[in-house]
């Protein structure tokens, strides 16, 4: 088809004018903000140019929140590449109830995040948890845990609990990458003597690659972003064991109303995940056919 | 050969059996504990198989709480949301993928990073954007926001459907005088029915579930949307489980009631434009 240089960008402009201006607009009041010294909304503060970005840097809680964020980031991808590619063979493979698992197994990520919190509190509960009582019957553990009293216990849990909600919709999502993939080149390669373990890493890993392109982009801001989980079972704590960066914001903004710092956050981090796109993209983008 | 077919037997089998544990034990526990007696939710030795049997926390959360208020506001957000991001959407899904045009590329690639690329870091700065408009507690804010963040993926589901007709179609209904409107309208948009269904569904589900701009940009009781309602509950001191069980089951309920009707177009238009 010919191009349609006008009518293609009519078509387009809504969406593209309604994100622009919700995201431009507000990265650039914040821009502004960062280089200012406003404690309370609404009043004027001093200049102080990139003050707040030097000032950052030096914050040992910055740094803090940064590392945890990189190891969220990693933890999360690790634990759902994990899970997402159990579930997607499995699911894959013919058995009875096949149709019913898997449409339903997206219910963990099509519940509200709240219910994902109000479902892992009470499972992982130290005195009326059932995954407590199971450990302490099987005799694993001596006396039930506090999951979340322990830094790296509660960092650990975390990762568990969102990859649970995220890894049904990355199966479902590899699945269909799965489905697309030539039959024939299993069977030729069984012919030349491949097992299951060869198959997967010679056929269906290199052919996933589109698929994988899209989830390692998207999956990695979508980890980074992920408050509402950390937020409502430890707050960040203990010790700070937990907060990441967008828990830093949250808090540097709506708990100690320190509305410039947290807007420098905000214009650093925005910076490094476009610095982080662009070159996942220029990088790792697959070769487009058509 | 029968050593192999042994192995994957087993594999399928041990991950059958997790996938089971880890994904759908967790929902049977906590709407069957929903309907146990407080003293057996909070009892140390936890039965899986429940004993007792109560409708009051249902009770008690339809007849003596907010349920009904956070249900509508949720319900509100939610259509209006779901509508504005279907209209924008599609007519996007539309230019990028049948019209082509001059950066439709750059266009599609940075819609894929808005779709990830907002949540918190926008919080400070659409707080104080919609502080000067005088925007905030209203359902609009929330609107604004949510369909902000679903319909980049939207446009993204779109697009599997939309290639999948053929633009002879099109061509061939121009020919015999038919304008953009009626193309649209008559061939277009009943074709993409079933991608416009579980973009639906994804929209509806995305302002469903949101919480962290609707615990910020909304402070007034009455306007609260179901999430926030139950991190009320969840952030007391003294957690009342059935209470809060209940609650997690109702605001659960209406999506799991509309996955059941279009779910099946959800799950593959979900998937279909990250292959194609």
């Amino acid at each position: 088809m010919k191009k349609n240089n006008i009518e293609g960008w009519l078509f387009v402009s809504p969406l593209v004018l309604w994100i622009f201006l919700i995201i431009i607009i507000p990265i650039y009041i914040a821009f502004e903000l960062s280089l200012f010294n406003i404690k309370i909304i609404g009043t004027s503060g001093k200049f102080v140019g990139i003050d707040n970005y030097i000032k950052l840097f030096g914050k040992s809680k910055f740094l803090n929140a940064s590392l945890n964020s990189l190891y969220w980031i990693i933890g999360n991808a690790v634990c759902q590449t994990f899970f997402a590619f159990i579930i997607a063979l499995t699911i894959n493979y013919k058995f009875p109830g096949k149709k019913i698992m898997a449409n339903w197994i997206i219910l963990a990520f099509i519940i509200p995040t709240v219910v994902v919190v109000v479902i892992w509190k009470l499972m992982l509960s130290s005195s009326s948890g059932i995954i407590n009582s199971v450990l302490v019957d099987l005799g694993i553990l001596n006396e039930a845990t506090g999951f979340f009293s322990s830094p790296n216990k509660a960092f650990i849990t975390l990762i568990f609990i969102n990859s649970w909600r995220w890894s049904p919709f990355l199966a479902l999502i590899i699945l269909s990458g799965l489905n697309s993939i030539n039959r024939e080149m299993y069977d030729a390669s069984r012919v030349d003597g491949a097992n299951f373990i060869q198959q997967f890493i010679f056929i269906t890993f290199p052919n996933l690659k589109n698929v994988l392109f899209v989830l390692g982009l998207v999956g990695t801001l979508l980890s980074f972003n992920i408050f509402d989980i950390i937020w409502l079972i430890t707050k960040g704590g203990p010790s700070n064991a937990t907060s990441t960066i967008p828990l830093l914001i949250y808090e540097t903004a709506f708990t100690k109303f320190r509305i410039s710092q947290a807007a420098t956050l905000s214009i650093i981090t925005s910076f490094m995940l476009l610095l982080f796109s662009i070159i996942f993209i220029k990088s790792m983008a697959p070769k487009e056919d058509d | 050969m029968i050593k192999e077919k042994n192995i994957k037997l087993i594999f399928i089998s041990l991950s059958l059996i997790l996938i089971l544990l880890i994904f759908f034990l967790p929902f049977f526990w906590i709407i069957t504990s929903s309907f146990k007696n407080p003293e057996e939710i909070i009892a140390t030795s936890t039965t899986i198989i429940p004993r007792s049997f109560t409708l009051e926390h249902y009770y008690k959360i339809l007849f003596y709480s907010d349920f009904f208020i956070y249900l509508k506001n949720s319900l509100i957000v939610s259509f209006f949301s779901m509508f504005i991001s279907i209209i924008l959407s599609v007519s996007a899904a539309y230019g990028l993928h049948k019209l082509k045009f001059y950066g439709n590329k750059f266009v599609e690639y940075s819609l894929l990073v808005t779709y990830a690329f907002p949540g918190v870091i926008l919080l400070v700065p659409i707080y104080l954007l919609f502080a000067k408009l005088n925007l905030l507690n209203s359902y609009f804010s929330l609107i604004i926001v949510n369909v902000l963040f679903a319909s980049p993926f939207a446009v993204w589901m779109l697009k599997a459907f939309f290639k999948l007709i053929p633009n002879e179609i099109e061509e061939a209904a121009y020919i015999d005088g038919a304008s953009r409107y009626i193309v649209i309208s008559r061939i277009i948009v009943p074709l993409a029915s079933p991608g416009i269904a579980s973009v639906a569904i994804f929209c509806f589900i995305i302002s469903w579930t949101e919480y962290l701009f609707a615990s910020i940009l909304i402070s007034g009781d009455d306007l609260k949307t179901l999430p926030v309602g139950l991190a009320g509950i969840v952030g007391q001191y003294q957690i009342d489980w059935g209470f809060l069980l209940s609650g997690a089951v109702l605001a659960s309920l209406p999506v799991i009631i509309l996955f059941v009707f279009i779910g099946k177009y959800f799950v593959s238009g979900l998937t279909e434009g990250a292959v194609k």
